[in-house]
C-alpha cells in the first residue's frame, strides 16, 4: 500500500540547510535550559521561604508546565499573549514556552534533589557561623544540583524535542521550521523527515553523552 | 471429471488473483469508495458549516467526481502538510485539496490539468498603514507554510532583502496572528481573503491590493503512475467545464465570472 520511491540525493543535497537548522534548535535549546535552570531555582526559593504567595506562585506554575501540553504552552505564548496585545517572535514564544516547561519540571526535580540532602549539613553550615543564605548558597544549592544534574539531561533531551512544536507558531528556522519548508516545496516527506529524525537523534545522543562525560568529571570521588 | 474440476479450479483462481492486477481505478470501483483528501480549513474551497458537516467547492467537487465513478464519497480532512502523507500511506485516493500544481511536486505525485485557478490578494491589519504589494518591504508578513503563495512571498521577502516572513501551519492562523497584529500583511488567494474578511472572525484587517504573481493553478493529483485514473481525473476535469458544472460551482462558492483554466498558447 506504502507507494513511494524515495529520492535520497536530493534529500542529501538539502542536508548543510537542515544542519543549520539543527545549530538553531540545539541554542533554542541550550538557552531554554539555562532559562529553565535560573526560574526552577527561584521557584525552589519560593517554596522554601514561607510565604504563601511566593509559595502560591510556585505551586501554580510547576502546576500548568507539568500537566498541559507543551504545545499549548508554546502557542498561548504567541497567540494567547497576542490576544493581549503583547506580540512575541516566534523564536521568543518557542523560548518561552520551552523554558516554561523546563523550568516546571525542572523545580520539582530540585525539590526531590533539596530531599535527598540532610538537614544536618545547613544547620553544620550554620554552627561555623554561615548565615541561612550563606549556607544555602554554598553547602545545600552544589549539593542539590549535584543530585539533581543528570535527570536534567533528561530534560534537556525533551527540549531538544520540544523545539520542533515550533512549526506551529511560525518558527521557520530550526530543524522542523526547515524540515516541513523542504517538504511543502518538493512534496518529499518521508526523505526529510527520516533525515530530521536522524538529526534529531544524533543531538540527543550527543547531549546525553556530553552530560554523562560532564558528570563523571565533576562530581565523582 | 477430474480434469474439470481441476479446470474449474483454474478459472476460479485466475478470478480471484486478477484483482492484483487492477489498477487504481479499478479499486475504486470495486471498493465502491472515493476517499478524497480535501483541506476544510480553506473557505470557500473547503470547511465546515454550522453543524460541522464539510462544505465547499472542493468538497462538492469531490461528490461530484465520487457520483462520475458510481460510488460513495468519503471526505478525508487534511492539512496543507498532510496531503502528500495521506494519499503515499494510501489513506486517500485522490487530492481535491486546492494543490498548486509545480514541477517540482510533479515529480512526486501525478498531477490533472488545473481545476481551479486562483488569484492572489493582499490583506494588511488595518493598522499596519499597508495600502499595496510595495508597502508589505520592510513589514512582518507571513502566509500558510507550503502554499503556492507562501513560497512566491517569502521569495520576495529574501528579494526585498529587508522583513521578515513566517510561515503558520493553518490559514486560520495566519488571519489570527494578523487580527493580533503580530503580523501586518499576508497574501492569500483572493477568495480565501475575501471569505475571511467577510466572515467578521478576525476584526481589524481589510483586502488592500492584488499581488503580482502569477495566476495559481491547482490540479487533482494521485499516484504517479495510476495513469488510468489521471485519465479519467482529466476527462473529468474537462468535462466539469463543458457541462457548466464548473462555472455552477464557481457561482455557488466564489460569485462572479469563473476564471479559465486554460493557458494561451500551451497544447495541454
Amino acid at each position: 500500500m506504502f507507494n513511494y520511491t524515495f529520492h535520497w540525493n536530493q534529500a542529501l543535497r538539502a542536508l548543510p540547510q537542515m544542519l543549520d537548522g539543527a545549530v538553531v534548535t540545539l541554542q533554542v535549546a541550550v538557552l531554554s535550559m539555562v532559562i529553565g535552570v535560573a526560574c526552577a531555582i527561584a521557584l525552589t526559593v519560593f517554596r522554601l521561604s514561607g510565604s504563601r504567595i511566593l509559595g502560591g506562585i510556585a505551586a501554580t506554575w510547576v502546576e500548568v508546565a507539568r500537566n498541559t501540553p507543551a504545545l499549548f504552552q508554546i502557542y498561548m505564548a504567541h497567540f494567547g499573549l497576542g490576544n493581549f496585545g503583547i506580540h512575541l517572535s516566534p523564536y521568543t514564544a518557542l523560548l518561552v514556552g520551552i523554558a516554561f516547561n523546563n523550568a516546571g519540571y525542572l523545580a520539582e526535580n530540585f525539590r526531590g534533589a533539596l530531599k535527598a540532602i540532610p538537614d544536618t549539613q545547613a544547620r553544620a553550615g550554620r554552627s561555623l557561623g554561615m548565615t541561612s543564605l550563606q549556607a544555602f548558597r554554598l553547602i545545600v544549592l552544589p549539593q542539590m544540583l549535584r543530585v539533581a544534574f543528570l535527570p536534567a539531561t533528561n530534560q534537556m533531551v525533551w527540549a531538544i524535542l520540544m523545539t520542533s512544536l515550533g512549526v506551529t507558531v511560525g518558527m521557520n528556522t530550526d530543524l522542523a521550521g526547515i524540515t516541513q519548508e523542504l517538504n511543502a516545496r518538493s512534496f518529499r516527506t518521508f526523505e526529510f523527515f527520516a533525515l530530521a529524525a536522524v538529526i534529531y537523534y544524533l543531538i540527543a545522543k550527543a547531549v546525553t553523552l556530553a552530560a554523562r562525560a560532564f558528570a563523571w568529571r565533576m562530581f565523582r570521588y | 471429471m477430474k480434469t474439470s474440476v481441476l479446470a474449474f479450479g483454474l478459472v476460479a483462481a485466475t478470478a480471484l488473483t486478477s484483482p492484483a492486477h487492477a489498477d487504481k481505478l479499478d479499486d475504486i470501483i470495486a471498493s465502491g469508495t472515493l476517499r478524497c483528501a480535501v483541506v476544510l480549513d480553506f473557505p470557500p474551497m473547503g470547511s465546515r458549516d454550522e453543524n460541522n458537516e464539510p462544505i465547499g467547492f472542493d468538497v462538492d467537487y469531490c461528490n461530484d467526481l465520487a457520483k462520475a465513478l458510481g460510488v460513495t464519497a468519503e471526505i478525508v480532512e487534511t492539512p496543507f502538510p498532510e496531503r502528500i502523507p495521506a494519499l503515499m500511506s494510501g489513506r486517500v485516493d485522490v487530492g481535491v485539496a486546492s494543490t498548486s500544481d509545480t514541477l517540482e511536486r510533479a515529480k512526486t505525485v501525478g498531477m490533472t490539468v488545473p481545476y481551479f485557478a486562483f488569484e492572489m490578494a493582499v490583506t494588511a491589519n488595518e493598522k499596519s498603514g499597508i495600502k499595496s504589494f510595495e508597502d508589505m518591504k520592510g513589514k512582518v508578513v507571513g502566509a500558510t507554510a507550503g502554499t503556492y503563495e507562501a513560497i512566491a512571498l517569502e521569495n520576495q521577502v529574501k528579494a526585498w532583502g529587508e522583513g521578515e516572513f513566517r510561515p503558520y501551519q493553518t490559514q486560520a492562523d495566519v488571519f489570527l496572528a494578523l487580527s493580533q497584529g503580530q503580523l501586518d500583511a499576508t497574501v492569500s488567494t483572493s477568495t480565501v481573503a475575501q471569505s475571511n474578511v467577510k466572515g467578521g472572525k478576525f476584526p481589524g484587517i481589510s483586502v488592500v491590493d492584488k499581488a503580482p504573481f502569477d495566476i495559481d493553478y491547482v490540479a487533482l493529483f494521485t499516484n504517479r503512475e495510476e495513469y488510468g485514473f489521471l485519465d479519467y481525473l482529466n476527462l473529468f476535469v474537462n468535462q466539469q467545464v463543458r457541462t457548466g458544472r464548473y462555472a455552477e460551482l464557481y457561482e455557488k462558492w466564489v460569485g462572479g465570472e469563473a476564471p479559465s483554466l486554460a493557458v494561451n498558447g500551451v497544447y495541454r
